[in-house]
C-alpha cells in the first residue's frame, strides 16, 4: 500500500517542486552570539513533501539554524517564513527532534505519547488511530507499556519522533537525530522518514553520516556559517565534476601514501585521494587518464591490487573535497610525549593488556553480558561493536573496573585484582560514551582539571593543553565555556582530555559519535599512532568503515560476542555474494526486495542498495522481474566486495533471527 | 611539599571546584538569601509572648467597679478591648468566627456583690483553638481576676509571699535570644546537606561521575575536594547568622568565639555529610533536593530549635539524642548565651564529631561503589 503511494509521489515531486510555493523559505538569516557569527547570511527554501538535507562539519551553525526554524531562538537578522508565518506563530505546525532524547524516561512508551497528546490537545479518537499507526510503523507497537529508560537508544529516537508526530505537524526539523545509533536502527529510521516523506512530510534533518544524507531530496552543504551549495545529490556531483576511481588494496597505508604525491589537479586531473576503510576513492576529472597512472603509482611501490573501478562521487567525497578545497582539514599533530612511549619498553611484548574470561554480568534478572572472552595486546586496536544495548558499554565498564563483574575474571596491565587502585588507573585512559568534560568550566580550565588530576608533571601540561588546542582547532577560543561548544567539538577535546597523560590502555566508548568526517579521519590518525606506540586501544563505533582501521574486532548481539576476527576474516565469513544495485527508486525497491528476500539480504547504502545473493548468476533475473512488476528499472549492478557495514547488518540480523550460526 | 600539594591531584581537584562554584550563581545566591530570611522570619514572626489578644466585653454593671476591672484586663496590653456590646450572643458569635480570642461578661449585680462583701462572678469564654494561647490567656486572667480582687478587699496591705524572679541569661525573655541560635543550627544543616547533595549528585546527572572515577583520583579525594570549598562557604554562613543575629536581634555572645568556630566547623561536617550520604542514594538533583528537605523537616523539629525538648513526649526526647542537630543548637545556646566551655559541652561535642566521622566514612564507601 506504501509501495504504490510512493510510486506516485516520487517522479511527480520533482516537478511539483518548481511550482508549488515553498513550506520554508530563509532568506539572509543571521545570528550572533556576542562577538560570535554562527550563522551569517543564509538563503534556502524547502518545498512540501521534500526531505532536505542540512550537513556541515561541527559547529558550521546547523543547530543554531534549527533554532531559528523551530521557533524557539530568535535570529539576529533575515527572514524566515515557516508555512508563512514566523517561526514562532508556525510552532504548533512542527515536530522538532533534538539529538538528547527529549523523553520521559521513567514513563512507558503509551504514556509518554499520551502525555505530548494531552498537551497538543490532541483529541482521544484520533489519539488512538495516530498511536496504532505511528507504533506499527516503527515497529514499537508490540512493546507500548516498556519504559522508555529501558530502550536502546535507536528505538529511543523512534519513540521521540512518534511524540513529535503525534499532533500531526507539517513540517518535521530533524536535528541529527541518529547520532549513536546503530546502523540496522539508522537504516530502520530512514525507511521510516522515507514513508513519511511519501506521504505529504515536510522533512529538514541534519545528519554527521553522510551515507543516509544521500536519502534526501535535496542536501545543503553548510560551513562556517554559510551555504555553499545546494541540490540534490546529483547536482552536487555534476557540480563537483570529478568521478571516483575506487582503489581496493591489500595495504590501504601504503597505498595512500603511494597515491597522495600525484595530487595535482592541472597536470594529473586528480583532485583528491580519500581513505574510507578498506578503499581508496581517488577523485579524478578524467577517469581514463587518472586510472592508468593509479596503477603505475601502486604497482611501482610493489603493492597488488585487488581491484580498481570507476563510478559516481559519493556525497562523502563531495563533502570531503570541499572542505578540503577550504583548507579546514584539521591538522594532525602526534601527541607530544614526555614518558617512554609503551612500545619500547619492556612492558609491551606480546603481554596481554586487557584480557577476559567468560565475563558475565546481570542487572536483576536481565543478563546483559553472557560470557564474554577478550584478550587485547599492547599496541592494538580492538574495535568493540554491536546494536545499540548490545552490552558495549557494560563490558568496558566491568574491563576498566567501574562494575563489578557478576562472573569471570579481568586482567587489566598484568593486574588481576584490585582495578580500583590509582596506579593501575594512571596508565588507562578512558572517555566514556557522553558527558566527559564539565559544561560549566571553560576548555582550558578543563583540560588543566584532567591535567592537574592524572598528574601530568607541571613543566609538560602547557604543551599538552596546547597540543589539544591546536589539533581541535580551538586556539584562542579556549576561554569559552565548554557547554557552548557544538557536540562533535566536545568530543575532539574529551578525547584529547583523555589521552594527555599518555596511557599505556585506553578505553574510548563511541568517541567519534556526532563528530564530522574530516575530524574522524584526524580522530583516527591519532588512535592509530597512539597503537603504534604501544597503547592498547579498545574502541567502540557506529561508523563501520572507519572500523576497518581496527586490528581485530568483535561484533557483539544481546550480550554476546557472536563472531570475532580481523576486519578480513570476518568478512570472509559471511555468507553469499553481495551485490550493489542501481535502481531509480531506491527506498522502493528496497521495500519490495525486503518482501521477497530475507531481511538482512537487502539494505540502503546512500543512493544505492546492496543484496546479498546466494547464487548471483541464477537470481538477478528473478530480482529484476520482482523491481519490474513494482514499475522499478534496474539501472546496473555489480559485485562488490562485503564491507564491515554490510557484514554488521547482516550478522546482526541474522542474529536476531536466530540464523547467526551459519556465519560463524 | 607544598609545591608537590599545588601540583597534584587535590588541588586539581578542588581547584575545579572552585571554579564550578564561583559559575554558579544560583549557589551564592542560595548561600546568602535563604539563611538571612530565615532568620529575620523566625525572629520576627515565631514570637510565643501573648499580647494584644482581643477581648469582647458585655458589660451589665456599668459600673465604676466593673470598669476598672476591664481596665484591669487591658492596661498592661495583654488584651485589647476590641468590641463593648450589651449582648451576649453577638460576644459568642465574635469568639465562634475568630474575631475575639477572648469574651468578658461582667453580670448586672457585680458591683453590688463586691460592695456587700459577697463573691462576685464573672464569666469568660476563651477561644481553645489555639492550646497555646487559650492556656497563657487563662494563666494571665486569672492573675489579673487575683490581683483585682485583692486590690477591691485591702487595696494596702501587701500580699504574704511575693516571689523575687530573677531570670539567668535572658533577663529580659526577650524570645528571639532562644530562638536566633536555633534557627542558625537550622540554616547551617538545611543549606549544607542541599549544597554538598547538590554538587556530588550532578556529577551523576551530567554523567562526568563515571569520567571521574576512572582517574587515579581516590573517593575520599574527591570528597575532600568537594567538601573543602563548601566547608569555606558554610563557615561565611555560618558568620553571616551571627551578625544578623547580634545587629538584628541584639542576642548577645558571651562565650569563646574560638570554640564557636571550631565547633561550628565540626558540625558543618554533619551537615555535609548527611548531604553527600543523600547525594550517593539518590540519581537526580530534583530527587536530591526534595529527599533532603524530607529528612530536614523532622530534624529540625526534633531540634528544640523552635519549641523546646523538654515539652516533647518521652519518646521524641530519647530519639532526640540521635539528632546532631539538637547537639549544636545546644552548643550555641550554650556559647552564646551562657558562656559555657567544653565542660559543660563535652557530650554534645562528643555526639556531634561521632556523627561527623559515621556520615563521611559510610558515604566515601557508599560514593565508590554507586555506579553499579
Amino acid at each position: 500500500m506504501t509501495t504504490d503511494s510512493m510510486m506516485n509521489l516520487s517522479p511527480a515531486r520533482t516537478d511539483a517542486i518548481a511550482t508549488v510555493p515553498p513550506l520554508i523559505q530563509v532568506h539572509n538569516l543571521q545570528k550572533r552570539y556576542g562577538n560570535l557569527v554562527a550563522v551569517q547570511g543564509i538563503d534556502f527554501a524547502v518545498y512540501p513533501g521534500e526531505v532536505f538535507g542540512l550537513i556541515g562539519p561541527d559547529g558550521a551553525g546547523k543547530t543554531t539554524t534549527f533554532h531559528i526554524l523551530a521557533g524557539i531562538m530568535e535570529a539576529s537578522g533575515g527572514q524566515v517564513d515557516v508555512l508563512g508565518k514566523q517561526p514562532r506563530h508556525a510552532r504548533l505546525d512542527i515536530g522538532y527532534l533534538t539529538q538528547q532524547f527529549s523523553l520521559y524516561l521513567d514513563l512507558s512508551i503509551d504514556e509518554n505519547l499520551r502525555y505530548v497528546a494531552g498537551l497538543r490537545r490532541v483529541p482521544q479518537a484520533d489519539f488512538q488511530v495516530r498511536r496504532d499507526k505511528y507504533l506499527k510503523l516503527m515497529n514499537l507497537d508490540q512493546i507500548g507499556n516498556r519504559l522508555a529508560g529501558q530502550l536502546s537508544g535507536g528505538m529511543k529516537q523512534k519513540l521521540a519522533l512518534c511524540c513529535a508526530l503525534m499532533p500531526q505537524p507539517q513540517i518535521l526539523l530533524l536535528d541529527e537525530p541518529t547520532t549513536g545509533v546503530d546502523p540496522v536502527s539508522r537504516r530502520e529510521f530512514w525507511d521510516v522518514l522515507a514513508t513519511l516523506a511519501s506521504e505529504g512530510m515536510t522533512i529538514v534533518v541534519a545528519t554527521p553520516y553522510l551515507d543516509e544524507a544521500e536519502r534526501c531530496h535535496r542536501i545543503a552543504l553548510m560551513y562556517e556559517g554559510q551555504i555553499h551549495e545546494v541540490g540534490t545529490l546529483a547536482q552536487l556531483r555534476s557540480h563537483l565534476g570529478l568521478q571516483r576511481l575506487e582503489v581496493r588494496t591489500p595495504d590501504i597505508p601504503a597505498t595512500e601514501a603511494a597515491l597522495l604525491p600525484l595530487i595535482q589537479t592541472e597536470t594529473t586531473g586528480i583532485a583528491d585521494v580519500q581513505t574510507f576503510g578498506d578503499r581508496l576513492d581517488v577523485l579524478v576529472a578524467n577517469p581514463a587518464s587518472a586510472e592508468t597512472q593509479v596503477r603505475q603509482a601502486i604497482a611501482q611501490q610493489a603493492i597488488s591490487l585487488t581491484s580498481l573501478q570507476t563510478t559516481a562521487a559519493t556525497l562523502e567525497n563531495v563533502f570531503v573535497a570541499r572542505l578540503r578545497q577550504q583548507g579546514s582539514d584539521p591538522p594532525f599533530i602526534p601527541l607530544p610525549r614526555s614518558k617512554t612511549p609503551p612500545a619500547l619498553t619492556a612492558v609491551s611484548d606480546s603481554r596481554i593488556a586487557i584480557g577476559a574470561e567468560n565475563l558475565d554480568k546481570t542487572f536483576g534478572n536481565f543478563r546483559a553480558v553472557k560470557g564474554v572472552n577478550l584478550a587485547i595486546h599492547y599496541g592494538e586496536i580492538y574495535g568493540l561493536l554491536g546494536a545499540n544495548g548490545a552490552g558495549k558499554t557494560t563490558t568496558i565498564k566491568m574491563l576498566c573496573g567501574l562494575l563489578p563483574a557478576s562472573q569471570g575474571s579481568i586482567a587489566l596491565a598484568g593486574q588481576r585484582h584490585d582495578l580500583r587502585n590509582p596506579k593501575l588507573r594512571q596508565r588507562i585512559g578512558y572517555m566514556s560514551q557522553k558527558f566527559t568534560l564539565y559544561d560549566d568550566l571553560t576548555v582550558v580550565e578543563n583540560l588543566e582539571f584532567y591535567c592537574g588530576v592524572y598528574e601530568v608533571p607541571s613543566r609538560d601540561r602547557r604543551q599538552k593543553i596546547d597540543w589539544v588546542l591546536e589539533t581541535c582547532g580551538l586556539i584562542g577560543q579556549e576561554q569559552m565555556l565548554t557547554g557552548r561548544l557544538p557536540g562533535g567539538w566536545k568530543q575532539r577535546v574529551a578525547f584529547g582530555a583523555s589521552v594527555m597523560h599518555e596511557p599505556e590502555i585506553l578505553f574510548l566508548d563511541e568517541p567519534t559519535s556526532g563528530v564530522d568526517p574530516l575530524a574522524r579521519r584526524q580522530f583516527w590518525r591519532l588512535i592509530n599512532d597512539l597503537a603504534r606506540q604501544g597503547t592498547a586501544v579498545l574502541v567502540t563505533t557506529h561508523y563501520l568503515e572507519e572500523a576497518e582501521q581496527c586490528n581485530r574486532m568483535g561484533f557483539m548481539v544481546a550480550g554476546e560476542v557472536v563472531i570475532q576476527g580481523s576486519p578480513s576474516e570476518i568478512k570472509a565469513a559471511q555468507p553469499g555474494q553481495l551485490l550493489e544495485l542501481r535502481v531509480d527508486r531506491n527506498q522502493v525497491a528496497s521495500d519490495v526486495l525486503k518482501t521477497h528476500f530475507d531481511r538482512w539480504r537487502v539494505a540502503i547504502f546512500g543512493d544505492r542498495l546492496h543484496l546479498v545473493l546466494d547464487q548471483p548468476e541464477m537470481e538477478i533475473p528473478q530480482v529484476t522481474a520482482i523491481l519490474a512488476d513494482a514499475n522499478i528499472h534496474l539501472k546496473s549492478w555489480r559485485p562488490v566486495p562485503f564491507s564491515l557495514e554490510d557484514a554488521f547488518i547482516s550478522v546482526v540480523q541474522r542474529t536476531e533471527s536466530g540464523t547467526a550460526h551459519l556465519a560463524v | 611539599m607544598l609545591r608537590r600539594l599545588f601540583a597534584g591531584r587535590f588541588w586539581a581537584l578542588v581547584r575545579k571546584e572552585l571554579q564550578q562554584i564561583f559559575r554558579n550563581k544560583q549557589l551564592i545566591v542560595l548561600l546568602i538569601f535563604p539563611p538571612t530570611i530565615q532568620l529575620l522570619i523566625y525572629g520576627f514572626a515565631l514570637n510565643p509572648d501573648v499580647h494584644h489578644l482581643k477581648l469582647g466585653v458585655v458589660d451589665y454593671a456599668q459600673t465604676a467597679v466593673s470598669r476598672s476591672l476591664v481596665a484591669a484586663f487591658t492596661e498592661n496590653q495583654i488584651f485589647d478591648a476590641q468590641t463593648v456590646t450589651f449582648d451576649e450572643k453577638i460576644l459568642t458569635q465574635q469568639v465562634e468566627t475568630g474575631k475575639l480570642a477572648a469574651g468578658l461578661v461582667i453580670p448586672p449585680d457585680f458591683s453590688r456583690a463586691i460592695a456587700n462583701g459577697d463573691s462576685a462572678t464573672v464569666q469568660v469564654f476563651i477561644d481553645g483553638v489555639d492550646a497555646n494561647t487559650a492556656g497563657i490567656a487563662n494563666g494571665y486572667i486569672n492573675q489579673i481576676v487575683q490581683q483585682f480582687s485583692r486590690q477591691q478587699l485591702q487595696p494596702d496591705i501587701p500580699p504574704l509571699v511575693s516571689p523575687q524572679v530573677i531570670f539567668f541569661y535572658n533577663p529580659g525573655l526577650t524570645s528571639s535570644w532562644f530562638f536566633v541560635p536555633g534557627v542558625m543550627g537550622l540554616v547551617v544543616t538545611l543549606i549544607g546537606s542541599v549544597v554538598s547533595s547538590i554538587t556530588v549528585v550532578k556529577e551523576k546527572d551530567t554523567g562526568t561521575l563515571e569520567q571521574l572515577l576512572m582517574t587515579p583520583a581516590a573517593a575520599w579525594e574527591i570528597l575532600l575536594a568537594k567538601v573543602v570549598p563548601l566547608f569555606v562557604l558554610l563557615m561565611g554562613d555560618v558568620l553571616l547568622a551571627l551578625t544578623i543575629g547580634r545587629v538584628i536581634f541584639s542576642v548577645p555572645f558571651r562565650g569563646s568565639f574560638l570554640l564557636f568556630m571550631t565547633l561550628s566547623g565540626l558540625y558543618i561536617f554533619v551537615g555535609i555529610g548527611v548531604g553527600i550520604l543523600l547525594a550517593t542514594l539518590c540519581q537526580s538533583q530534583q530527587q536530591v533536593v526534595l529527599t533532603t528537605f524530607f529528612i530536614n523537616l523532622p530534624m529540625v523539629q526534633l531540634s528544640g530549635a523552635i519549641a523546646p525538648i523538654e515539652t516533647m513526649p518521652k519518646f521524641f526526647q530519647y530519639l532526640s539524642i540521635v539528632n546532631p542537630l539538637r547537639h549544636y543548637i545546644a552548643i550555641i545556646r550554650g556559647i552564646l548565651l551562657k558562656d559555657v566551655g567544653l565542660e559543660a559541652l563535652w557530650f554534645n561535642v562528643l555526639a556531634l564529631a561521632c556523627f561527623a566521622i559515621v556520615l563521611l566514612t559510610i558515604s566515601i564507601k557508599r560514593f565508590r561503589s554507586q555506579l553499579s
